[in-house]
């Protein structure tokens, strides 16, 4: 059996947050003879299980991205991270990214191997077949994979598709890895599987979801559930999909309880229009515009027009930006307003019973 | 991506990277593009309520779109 049929049973599926099926991927990018980019930058905020892949699994990772190989195989991680240290002291061809949330997008990855800006492109086909960025600039077939997802490749090759598909759902099988971060006692990478409830996920750090405050579950482009519904989700697409969430990126950032959560949401808004690559309007008016919002909404304004224009700019920014993160940081927004509805109230009213507390714990994932 | 059913070549896409909110689209082409309050394109799609402006004036508009951001295709 050939790479591209074991990847199929195996029903592997891109792990940085797109769930793709990489048997069809890496078919394509053989077709096209493209170069591989691996993608270990942790883009998304409180993704750590980059970093964990290179740090304990790099041998394994070298096969898979091997095995996939490519015109070029480089190794994308943050400028200065301990995991381009890594790379480098491996001797592998290492492409540095700008610490910045969009620089590890996909299409900025693609224009960065280029010799490019790392900023998103406009996709008006998949960059595995070539094609041009928007000021006409030819771009060669390349190929984008997730760290993670190339162990898996290996672990796929060397153990066979059947015990892949022992692990997680028929609908989404293999072995997972999970950032478990925010109000728990140990902070870190979790391996998991799909359908294990998210409960397990975060006892498994320290956590207690009995007595937490909200989870963010995909970072910046994931969203956000209630204490009781995070208590009793299971990790999954299915489990997530009734809150607009999903597996993602693999990244739990728990809420502390005795924080307000509308304080914490706000400074993540604001971090996230700070983090627009400011080439498409709807992303870097819309983002500056959400974070604004949110921050009237929390300092107590009257919630009903804040939330309307909320909800009417969550909308219009949404499919209209290069990359999906102004998609992902509208369905942030819109979980929140959900979620924190009576919280709001109770901003507006002048009777938030968190108040202002502390800065600590998103202040340092916000620092990632 | 091909561009060959009549529902595609019936509609504009934007290449939000390339656009700069001149607008012109939105005069050339009232029924199917609205501007949002920065003043860059929403592409209607018939649930919306868009309404199809006629070949002539879509290949008007992608010739006249000032930062060449316009091409043919289904809204994205």
């Amino acid at each position: 059996m050939n790479l591209v049929e074991l990847l199929d049973q195996s029903g592997l599926t891109g792990r940085g947050g797109a769930a793709f099926s990489t048997a069809t991927k890496v078919r394509a990018a053989h077709e096209h003879r493209a170069a591989l980019v691996v993608n270990a930058c942790d883009g998304e905020i409180g993704a750590v299980k980059d970093a964990y892949v290179v740090e304990h699994h790099l041998a394994a990772l070298v096969r898979g991205a091997t095995l996939v190989g490519g015109r070029r195989v480089r190794y994308a991680a943050h400028r200065g991270s301990a995991t381009e240290a890594r790379l480098r002291a491996a001797g592998l061809d290492v492409l540095s990214a700008p610490a910045r949330y969009v620089s590890s997008e996909e299409t900025s990855l693609i224009s960065l191997a280029q010799g490019g800006l790392a900023r998103p492109m406009t996709k008006r086909q998949p960059f595995v077949m070539g094609g041009a960025d928007s000021e006409g600039r030819r771009i060669r077939p390349t190929v984008v994979l997730n760290a993670e997802t190339l162990w898996r490749v290996a672990q796929v090759v060397e153990h066979g598709p059947h015990w892949f598909r022992a692990q997680g759902l028929p609908k989404e099988p293999g072995p997972r890895l999970v950032g478990v971060g925010g109000a728990v006692s140990r902070p870190g990478v979790i391996a998991t599987s799909a359908g294990i409830p998210l409960r397990d996920i975060v006892a498994a750090a320290e956590g207690d979801l009995d007595r937490s405050g909200p989870v963010i579950v995909g970072g910046l482009g994931g969203v956000l559930l209630s204490r009781a519904e995070a208590a009793a989700a299971p990790w999954s697409t299915e489990g997530l999909r009734p809150f607009g969430g999903r597996p993602g990126p693999g990244v739990v950032h728990v809420l502390d309880p005795d924080a307000c959560p509308v304080v914490e949401l706000a400074r993540w808004f604001d971090h996230a229009a700070g983090e627009s690559a400011g080439q498409c309007g709807p992303c870097m008016f819309g983002l500056p515009a959400i974070a604004a919002d949110w921050r009237e909404l929390a300092a107590g304004a009257s919630p009903a027009p804040a939330r309307q224009r909320l909800l009417r700019r969550t909308a219009s920014v949404t499919g209209r930006g290069a990359c999906r993160f102004p998609d992902g940081v509208a369905g942030l927004a819109t979980s929140a307003l959900r979620v924190l509805s009576d919280h709001l109230a109770d901003h507006a009213s002048g009777h938030c019973a968190a108040g202002q507390t502390s800065r600590s714990s998103h202040d340092r994932v916000l620092a990632h | 991506m091909t561009a060959s059913s009549p529902t595609d070549r019936a509609a504009v896409r934007v290449d939000r990277v390339a656009c700069t909110g001149h607008g012109v689209c939105a005069s050339l082409l009232p029924g199917s593009i609205r501007l949002d309050e920065w003043g860059y394109p929403v592409v209607l799609t018939p649930a919306e309520g868009g309404v199809d402006d006629g070949d002539q004036a879509r290949a008007a508009a992608v010739r006249l779109c000032p930062a060449m951001a316009l091409y043919a295709g289904r809204p994205s």
